[in-house]
């Protein structure tokens, strides 16, 4: 579906030659610590008065080694460390590598591990989007909705912890499945927040999209046309946002999405107001999926985790209390053995499409586990989106690309 | 789904690439097409003008040391029309490789990771540096020599730090 | 409670004890124990804790400790949240010397504290290797609770400062390390305010152990 436009006329910045500081290059350091780059990014800005001539984005602050911790450790031990590449949204980056995995070894999830796993991934999601929304706006100068978006995210922390026991990183999903069962607490925390939620976004929604401020500091800026959003590898809202009906979950399904009832949005011009409402959207649309996710988890019963002990962690009581079993756990967590091979599979992350590729070669270290990070991407696209803009519009786009640090750098 | 999907349309791309050497074989995830270095580019090409894919997932590498030759470059790609993948597979002789931002700009930063982590050097990329790690770092980390526990990785930062206190010391004089 | 004390006739607790100065001590040290400005260097995860910390539910503000600003020189609480990376400790260390004295340190998260999981070649393994930490905090990530605690540890130890004695005494070193057999341990008495427990990042005590940082900050041709 595409999203009409509406409000106020688009006014364009002033012609370049009406600038007093015309013709005086100045380089400018934005970052590495700088509010408005979300994290550790550097932006080295040319600019001539109050235009950029060129900006060249220095990325690898938060290059941690992940892609030879994988190598090191093993693909079970690995799991803690996707959660800290997409830290707003750790439970999506394990999903993903889970995927993976499943993908090499053949099997799969049960039905209702399925079912559990989508609904993580949908609060996931609108998990991401509000940190998007969040800063995006205290960067324009809306600290109103920085306090609304956090609120809700809190909302979202307390269903995270009652599941998992920890608001952030929680390593929770397991190759074949989750590690636990949703209870009914959780069921109705999920129920309460889906009813909270669509009026905290209601109030975003009316502070925001009619808001004169916020339309002239989005409208017609960072404008991707679909050749170049192919072109520059971008996915996710950004590629949404301008035009291309692609979405992982309808296009590629996994996890059973091709079974849920949904609609994937998309702009009209692809600028950075486009890419908002259809983020805006986008959580609407994950509340219907997470909404359908739990009437299911009401009819699926059954297993969360696969008996498959050659790849999956054997039940914990049965650990302490049985020889075979501490065996088993012992031989998954420091020994599990995929087939010799590479497998990819891209997810349809907050972000963009976030992609494993493993490559196994039938010991138990990993060849390689390369991570497609969509921020990257995101990032790649910025001197292209920023040339000729005013500096201004700087903080609007990179709000707008909405990248994490963690999975840019990895 | 989108196994089923890749292994149906896989004589499309086969077609496409028409007289071009390679080889074709299935993994889990879909087709992978073996070329050699000499073909890549061609290959490359004809998958996107004449097989539609217009998009490059990623780019990259992997180490088989200590078999030689030691790197094989993977390019994914996508295809928004026809809805499938396909992934590129070319083994290395050496540590040099034509580019790919010509066909795919977005290809830019995963070649300059490539350059940064294995030190696989692009032939015609506009602006081959070093991405995640700092500019004067002498090794490549993802190569399977390198301990994971790294060589010296506080050695740019000291020399920073003891020129700076230099430059303190003499201002105080 | 017990606590150490170093060996031999260096330490002079008695200096600088006088009525005056200690009321003026503990005036000086009520003003800044409640008045923190934290400068947030959210470099990962710990970031959006650190967020979430400032945010409506854990309201960082009832301990006085709201007023985050993003530039150096306008804070004296410095947090760092989350991994810092050898690439980064370069901008992370000129954050720290831009900040005027008197300054605090917590190092958010295991990350930074001690390098944590990443035990890799381009992580930092903990922060005070290259600046000094009043506090740590353990997790990955801490709980908003968990920096809160540390805040107001921090706010104990502030108490337990002489800014009078550092502003007019002499040079002494900071305390010793633990382990290096120059403390002695003494049950029954609560923390003397002796010079050992002058502040970490004071440029006078630093000199004494042969680690000088400048008083001006650094100023580019």
């Amino acid at each position: 579906m595409t999203l009409t436009k509406q409000v106020f006329e688009y006014v364009p910045a002033p012609p370049a030659g009406d600038d007093p500081l015309h013709g005086e290059l100045l380089t400018l350091n934005m970052g590495p610590q700088h509010p408005a780059t979300h994290g550790v990014l550097r932006l080295v800005v040319t600019l001539d008065g109050e235009r950029i001539v060129e900006c060249d984005p220095v990325v690898g602050y938060l290059h941690r080694g992940k892609e030879k911790s994988a190598e090191s450790l093993g693909w079970h031990k690995f799991f803690p460390h996707t959660d800290r590449l997409d830290y707003v949204q750790p439970l999506m980056n394990n999903i993903g590598y889970a995927l993976a995995l499943e993908k090499l070894a053949g099997i799969e999830a049960p039905p209702r591990a399925q079912v559990i796993r989508v609904l993580l991934m949908e609060l996931s999601r609108i998990m991401g989007h509000l940190i998007y929304l969040g800063t995006q706006s205290i960067d324009l100068g809306a600290v109103t909705i920085f306090f609304y978006a956090f609120k809700e995210r809190e909302k979202l922390y307390e269903i995270v912890d009652a599941y998992t026991g920890h608001r952030m990183n929680n390593t929770y999903v397991r190759i074949g499945g989750v590690y636990a069962d949703v209870d009914e607490r959780v069921e109705r925390l999920v129920e309460e927040f889906l009813v909270e939620f669509e009026k905290g976004l209601g109030d975003m929604d009316a502070l925001l999209t009619r808001n004169r401020i916020w339309n002239d500091r989005n409208r017609g800026i960072g404008v991707i046309s679909r050749a170049d959003a192919l072109a520059m590898s971008l996915t996710g809202p950004v590629l949404r946002g301008s035009g291309v009906e692609w979405d992982l979950r309808r296009t590629q399904p996994y996890c059973g999405y091709e079974s849920y009832d949904f609609d994937v949005p998309t702009g009209a011009t692809g600028d950075c107001y486009d890419r908002y409402l259809v983020r805006m959207e986008e959580m609407r649309q994950s509340c219907r999926i997470v909404r359908q996710a739990l009437d299911r988890l009401k009819t699926v019963k059954g297993d969360v985790l696969v008996e498959d002990r050659r790849f999956v962690l054997p039940p914990k009581d049965l650990v302490h209390k049985s020889m075979e079993e501490l065996i088993f756990q012992f031989k998954v967590v420091t020994d599990l053995r995929l087939q010799k091979g590479q497998s990819y599979r891209g997810i349809e992350s907050s972000k963009g499409e976030l992609g494993f590729f493993v490559a196994s070669d039938g010991t138990s270290k990993p060849l390689r586990c390369h991570i497609r990070a969509p921020g990257l991407m995101n990032i790649q696209a910025l001197p292209m989106l920023a040339k000729g803009r005013l500096f201004s519009d700087m903080v609007s786009l990179i709000g707008s690309m909405d990248f994490v640090m963690g999975e840019v750098d990895r | 789904m989108s196994d089923a999907n890749a292994t149906a349309s896989a004589p499309r791309f086969v077609a496409a690439l028409g007289s071009l050497p390679h080889c074709v074989s299935q993994s889990p995830d879909g087709p992978v097409v073996e070329v050699e270095l000499a073909q890549l580019k061609d290959v490359l090409r004809a998958l996107r003008d004449r097989a539609g894919f217009e998009m490059c997932s990623f780019v990259t590498c992997i180490d088989h040391y200590p078999s030689e030759p030691r790197f094989a470059l993977h390019h994914q790609l996508l295809s928004f029309e026809h809805n499938d993948r396909v992934r590129v597979r070319c083994v290395l002789p050496g540590e040099n490789a034509p580019t790919c931002t010509d066909l795919w700009p977005g290809a830019n930063y995963m070649e300059r990771e490539c350059f940064d982590m294995f030190g696989v050097r692009f032939e015609g990329h506009p602006d081959l540096r070093r991405l995640l790690m700092p500019d004067g770092y002498d090794h490549y980390p993802l190569r399977k020599e390198f301990p994971h526990h790294g060589i010296e990785p506080d050695k740019l930062y000291r020399e920073w730090d003891r020129a700076r206190r230099e430059q303190w010391t003499e201002g105080a004089q | 409670m017990g606590s150490l004390k170093p060996v031999g006739p260096e330490s002079n607790e008695q200096q600088g004890s006088g009525f005056f100065a200690t009321r003026a001590d503990f005036l000086i040290n009520w003003s800044r124990k409640n008045s923190l400005w934290p400068m947030p260097l959210g470099l990962s995860c710990c970031g959006i804790e650190l967020m979430g910390l400032l945010g409506p539910k854990f309201d960082l503000a009832r301990f006085g400790a709201e007023a985050a600003r993003f530039t150096p020189r306008q804070c004296d609480l410095l947090i760092v949240a989350g991994t810092l990376t050898w690439k980064m400790a370069q901008a992370a260390r000129t954050i720290y010397d831009q900040m005027p004295d008197p300054k605090w340190v917590v190092a958010m998260g295991v990350c930074s504290s001690s390098g944590g999981m990443y035990d890799s070649y381009s992580v930092v393994q903990g922060i005070d290797s290259i600046m000094p930490v009043d506090v740590y905090v353990p997790g990955c990530p801490p709980r908003p609770d968990a920096v809160i605690d540390a805040v107001l540890k921090l706010q104990k130890k502030i108490e337990r400062e002489d800014p009078l004695g550092r502003l007019i005494g002499p040079a002494t070193a900071p305390r010793p390390e633990e382990g290096t057999g120059k403390l002695v341990f003494q049950p029954n008495q609560g923390l003397p305010k002796g010079a050992w427990d002058k502040h970490a990042h004071d440029p006078k005590s630093r000199l004494a152990i042969g680690d000088p940082l400048p008083r001006k900050t650094e100023v580019k041709p």
